[in-house]
């Protein structure tokens, strides 16, 4: 999975932004799952980005906006 | 009591929304010399947010699975039923598992070579929290 240099999220945040949110105390996650969390948020991110930015170039534009973002964002949330 | 853990809850979701939002600005920057764009600072903010409140969703429907499945450690199958509503999504992220756990087997192998004693306590091929758990010994 090596890239050149790729950013990505560590795995310690990870952690901590999923127990954020557990309902149960005692709910834990295991250090592969956090490398996998870290993976599919990463995706996440990075799909939204893309997405975004291909539909700025369909519109002919380099910057990209929150008016490109929305329109991806249905189909962005569907597929996660 | 409620208060004060109110407090600190709120100060721990601002310091992680500010993690997400620079390794947010990272990737998008990453995103931007591959396809040659610019992204605005308002849409890095309005991904940073969705991200972060995605978390929510993606925590408790983590919960929920290993619940399901009567344990209380979230474990990589309970991260690929989460990808299941796409399938290169899916297919993505059952790959990096499979390398994560051929990683771990080579691990093991390791080890076993380098202890002489025999352990006949571990279960081969699936697995499961044992081994990992002993790493994430580092949480404040």
């Amino acid at each position: 999975m090596a890239e050149r240099g790729a950013s990505g999220f560590r795995k310690d945040t990870v952690d901590r932004l999923l127990r954020l949110h557990f309902r149960d105390g005692r709910t834990r996650v295991n250090a592969d799952a956090q490398l996998l969390m870290a993976e599919f948020l990463k995706v996440f991110v990075r799909e939204a980005a893309s997405r975004a930015a291909r539909q700025a170039q369909a519109e002919d534009l380099r910057n990209v906006e929150t008016e490109q973002l929305e329109k991806v964002l249905p189909q962005l949330l569907l597929d996660f | 009591m409620a208060a004060a853990g109110g407090e600190e809850r709120q100060l721990l979701a601002q310091r992680l929304k500010a993690a997400v939002h620079y390794t947010v600005g990272c990737l998008c920057g990453e995103v931007e010399e591959e396809k040659d764009v610019q992204f605005s600072k308002q849409i890095i903010a309005a991904i940073s947010d969705i991200t972060f409140r995605h978390c929510e969703i993606f925590a408790k429907d983590l919960e929920m699975f290993a619940r399901h499945a009567k344990r209380t450690t979230i474990t990589t199958e309970d991260v690929k039923l989460l990808a299941r509503r796409s399938n290169s999504l899916l297919k993505h992220i059952t790959k990096m598992s499979e390398e994560l756990a051929s990683s771990n087997m080579e691990q093991k192998e390791k080890k076993k070579k380098k202890s002489s004693t025999a352990k006949a306590e571990r279960t081969p091929g699936e697995q499961e929290s044992a081994v990992t758990e002993n790493e994430d010994s580092n949480m404040a």
